[in-house]
């Protein structure tokens, strides 16, 4: 178990520059999360820690160890492709022993370890099963256990239920949390599924062309998004441009095209100064719906669809002055209004309106 | 179409197999276990196993076969590996130029190969005139028996097989596998023999078969090199006494019998077909980019193996611009004489004639059957399709002189089939001999081009009132032309090339085609082999043309036409 360092981190592939400049610190025993839009570079970075990628800059450090010319045979990482990797002509056994044989472990020690790691994964007694008489959650559990017997230094997951069917990967995304932390592993898990993230990580960290965009907890960088691209990419939001027109207190008024609205800022260090660019975001759960005007932060509009979906019902509003609709989350609906241009106002606490500096 | 129309295309060419390719061979064997007084014998083939000079026959075959498959891997395996890991200069073109060799005919290359090595050959000559060999003992580098000479050749010829086969399985092989090992701890050589082989196992075993086989059974090289005591060699002699000699069919039954049995061994060694596991691969193999040192490497290993493969043919075109070349490294004297004499040859232009009409007709029966195959077995739900297709593929796996063989037998004066040799003209049984060994490389062609082609372009066709086979001809046949043509672009190759049927089945000079022909010219004495490096070259030059037509328009897809 490892805390890793990486400083100044560069990959270019010939014109595209996949990792720019990156700075990251994973903290031992920590469950961390790549998350980022497709190009954004975290494969790459995932791809780079365990050395399949030579960078072109910079150092990544194992504790205190840099292991940035270590070729990945010498890493002691373990890898769980997206992919799975199984190997087709080893069984199931085999595929498990396979690092232990190349760790030159004892033949008994090596059965030993095998068979805790597959009880571990819920598949004792299938070790003689050939891979492709597996089905998939069966072989993503394989290769989880082919990753965990190795003991790695660091666990790498590149977006391990994405060929999993929707119930198995919710059941899977409990399982492999429970083993990182059973056996305290450092783990790097790449997805693009921000359920996923949001629900297994201890940290995450969102990229954009190759570079890191926020880092954080799950609940900081969902409550407290840093630019308008974080906010969008994790959880819905609505994002509205605007200029500052005063602070009072914590609350800050924003003039937009919809009304003057109330926030506060995403970075409690940024105080932002009269008349500079911001955009708001606001997510639909936040805002509410109201029949006549509220007495803070209304937004007037015409309501233009309605979706019911049992637990929640969404509202589409047309707000004058701002072309995308108004989307309005309401848990537990006892009603859903379905008059298509009713006349309707959605009004948000100011503290749920968070200020970003205008890309 | 219609499922009439597919049941009629299922029997007609199931019927063409029965005839031609499951008759011949039944009548083959047949006659290797019936006595003159019409019962049932084994002694024949008993006898063949007492006769020291049939067993050493058996055993220089075996050998022809085993050192002529481990030349090849060896030579193509460094290759692919090379090819499938970096990405270098010029590697398009060094890719296509490496898979020469094996359109250029293998017993020319033969004479060229006895011109290089032989005693008084061009090596021997370098190697005295740098001091390194005395005047007086020369070296024979083709050795007692000649059995080096004839590996060397085939291997120069056939390691193009077994390089597509391992491109095409190194490229399968989901790059997560190998990463995963590197991320176990597994490295370099280890990782190649505990993971990347075993993936590849079943695709280097397709092409090691068809080398073995092809090599086992091979006529033309050991005849050019007077390797007489191979079994191939000795079937072809032993037809001279074809009507009391019983020998030949049973040597035929035995190596047939010997084909299988290596097949079925070798299968079950290191065929066993590993189904690919449910995960999809999700990157495609990433070349790494060469470092100047080792795009030098690679470049230089496709040189030497190109170099060295087209040696013998180079020997060859020499061979045919000289007047002289005996005890030195060049030939003495030049001439362009040759290739006049040998286009006013009575058999040369007669046979060029002969082999274009008998390819044409080969190939053009082919391009039909292999499109009615390809339809029924990829187009239709008919039962029994699966059967129809690994049928088309058998002549791939069947030594060309056992069915050359069942040809004369069948067609012999008093056969059911005497009426297929017109008068003495053999035009139809090797049109048909021809086309039932090539069809396997149109079925593959003209199959994957169905596959690649959505059925729904026809269906759409006819939804919008065009006739099924109309549907067919106007849309998906313009679609799939391009296979169609290599596919027969090959097939005609390697008709014009072929050895034992037209060895065995052409009788009269005025029939022969070209390689009879030029077998006919190496054994006459006086300028004969430098007449027949003549026709060779022409022969040649026109193939040359043709392939690289083939790989133009199939490029990385003709590995699909050598599997089994």
């Amino acid at each position: 178990m490892v805390s890793i360092h990486i400083r100044g981190l560069v990959k270019r592939f010939d014109e595209v520059v996949a990792l720019n400049d990156l700075d990251l610190e994973i903290e031992a025993g920590e469950l961390f999360f790549l998350l980022g839009p497709s190009g954004c570079g975290k494969t790459t970075l995932l791809r780079a820690i365990a050395g399949f990628h030579m960078p072109d800059a910079g150092t990544i450090k194992f504790n205190d160890d840099d292991v940035t010319q270590v070729p990945p045979h010498k890493r002691e990482t373990a890898m769980m492709f997206q992919s799975y990797a199984l190997w087709p002509h080893l069984n199931v056994f085999k595929n498990v022993a396979f690092g232990l044989e190349e760790r030159k472990v004892p033949k008994a020690k090596i059965r030993e370890r095998v068979d805790e790691a597959l009880a571990m994964v819920k598949m004792e007694g299938l070790g003689q099963r050939k891979v492709n008489q597996l089905s998939g959650g069966q072989q993503q559990r394989v290769a989880l256990a082919r990753a965990l017997v190795v003991r790695p230094r660091c666990l790498m997951l590149d977006e391990p239920l994405s060929n999993l069917d929707a119930k198995l990967r919710i059941e899977m995304r409990s399982e492999i949390r429970r083993i990182c932390k059973e056996f305290g592993l450092t783990a790097i898990y790449v997805t693009h599924d921000q359920k996923e993230a949001l629900s297994m990580a201890d940290r995450l960290a969102i990229l954009d062309g190759g570079n890191i965009a926020q880092i954080g907890t799950p609940e900081e960088v969902y409550r407290h998004p840093r630019t308008p691209l974080v906010a969008g990419f994790i959880g819905e939001t609505n994002l509205i441009e605007g200029t500052v027109a005063f602070s009072s207190g914590d609350n800050v008024y924003v003039t937009t095209a919809i009304g003057e609205l109330a926030g506060r800022p995403s970075d409690p260090d940024w105080q932002p100064e009269v008349d500079e660019k911001v955009v708001l975001s606001i997510r639909p759960e936040c805002l509410s719906i109201e029949m006549s005007p509220p007495t803070q932060n209304a937004i007037a509009g015409k309501l233009s669809e309605s979706v019911y979906l049992g637990e929640v019902a969404q509202y589409s509003l047309l707000a004058d002055g701002h072309e995308e609709p108004i989307h309005i989350s309401e848990l537990n609906p006892r009603r859903v209004i379905r008059d298509a241009d009713q006349a309707l106002y959605a009004s948000a606490r100011p503290e749920d309106v968070i200020l970003l500096p205008a890309p | 179409m219609s499922r009439k129309l597919a049941i009629a295309i299922y029997a007609g060419t199931a019927l063409f197999f029965a005839l031609f390719f499951v008759y011949p061979i039944w009548h083959t064997v047949q006659e290797a276990f019936v006595s003159n007084d019409g019962s049932f014998t084994f002694s024949y083939i008993l006898e063949i196993f007492r006769n020291p000079i049939y067993v050493e026959g058996l055993k220089n075959s075996f050998y022809m076969g085993l050192f002529s498959t481990l030349l090849s891997l060896l030579i193509a395996f460094p290759l692919a590996m090379l090819a499938n890991t970096w990405d270098f200069r010029g590697k398009e073109l060094l890719n296509s130029l490496v898979l020469v060799p094996l359109i250029l005919p293998p017993f020319v290359g033969a004479l060229g190969v006895k011109q290089l090595l032989g005693q008084a050959g061009a090596l021997n000559s370098f190697l005295i005139d740098l001091g390194l060999m005395s005047a007086d003992a020369p070296d024979d580098w083709l050795g007692e028996g000649r059995l080096f000479g004839v590996v060397l050749m085939n291997a120069l010829h056939l390691y193009p097989i077994a390089y597509l086969n391992i491109s095409a399985a190194l490229a399968n092989v989901d790059p997560a596998m190998e990463e995963a090992a590197e991320n176990l701890g597994c490295h370099g050589i280890r990782r190649l023999w505990k993971i990347t082989l075993p993936l590849i196992m079943p695709g280097l075993f397709a092409g090691a078969t068809i080398i073995f086989i092809w090599s086992f059974t091979e006529l033309g090289v050991p005849l050019i090199f007077d390797f007489t005591r191979v079994t191939s060699v000795q079937i072809f002699d032993g037809i001279k006494d074809l009507s009391g000699n019983p020998f030949p069919y049973a040597l035929v039954v035995v190596m047939l019998v010997a084909t299988v049995l290596f097949y079925l061994l070798g299968k079950w060694l290191f065929g066993r077909e590993i189904a690919a596991s449910s995960g999809r691969a999700t990157t495609g193999r990433a070349l790494k980019k060469a470092s100047p040192a080792m795009s030098a490497l690679c470049v230089g290993a496709f040189l030497l193996v190109t170099g060295l493969a087209v040696l013998p043919h180079l020997g060859v075109i020499l061979l045919s611009v000289s007047n002289q070349w005996y005890g030195t490294i060049l030939p003495q004297e030049f001439t362009s004489q040759h290739y006049f004499d040998a286009l006013g040859h009575p058999l040369t232009l007669n046979s060029i004639g002969n082999s274009l009409k008998y390819a044409s007709l080969a190939t053009l029966t082919n391009v039909i059957l292999g499109i009615g195959i390809a339809y029924v077995v990829v187009r239709t739900k008919l039962p029994g399709r699966q059967f129809l297709d690994a049928m088309a593929m058998l002549p791939l796996a069947v030594p060309g002189l056992v069915l050359a063989f069942g040809y004369l037998a069948m067609t012999r004066e008093g056969q059911p089939f005497d009426f297929l040799i017109i008068g003495e003209n053999p035009l139809l049984i090797l049109v048909i001999a021809y086309a039932v060994r090539r069809l396997p490389y149109v079925v593959r062609s003209a199959a994957a081009g169905f596959q690649q082609t959505s059925v729904t372009l026809e269906e759409a066709a006819q939804n919008l009132g065009c006739p099924p086979l109309k549907a067919l001809r106007k849309v998906t046949l313009p679609l799939i032309a391009a296979n169609l043509i290599a596919g027969g672009l090959l097939a005609f190759s390697f008709a014009m090339l072929e050895v034992s049927d037209s060895l065995i089945l052409a009788e009269q000079q005025a029939h022969f085609p070209i390689t009879k022909a030029i077998y006919a010219l190496v054994t006459s004495l006086g300028t004969g082999p430098h007449l027949a490096s003549a026709l060779g070259v022409w022969a040649m030059v026109f193939l040359a043309v043709t392939i690289t037509g083939a790989g133009v328009i199939l490029g990385k897809k003709m590995g699909a036409l050598f599997r089994v």
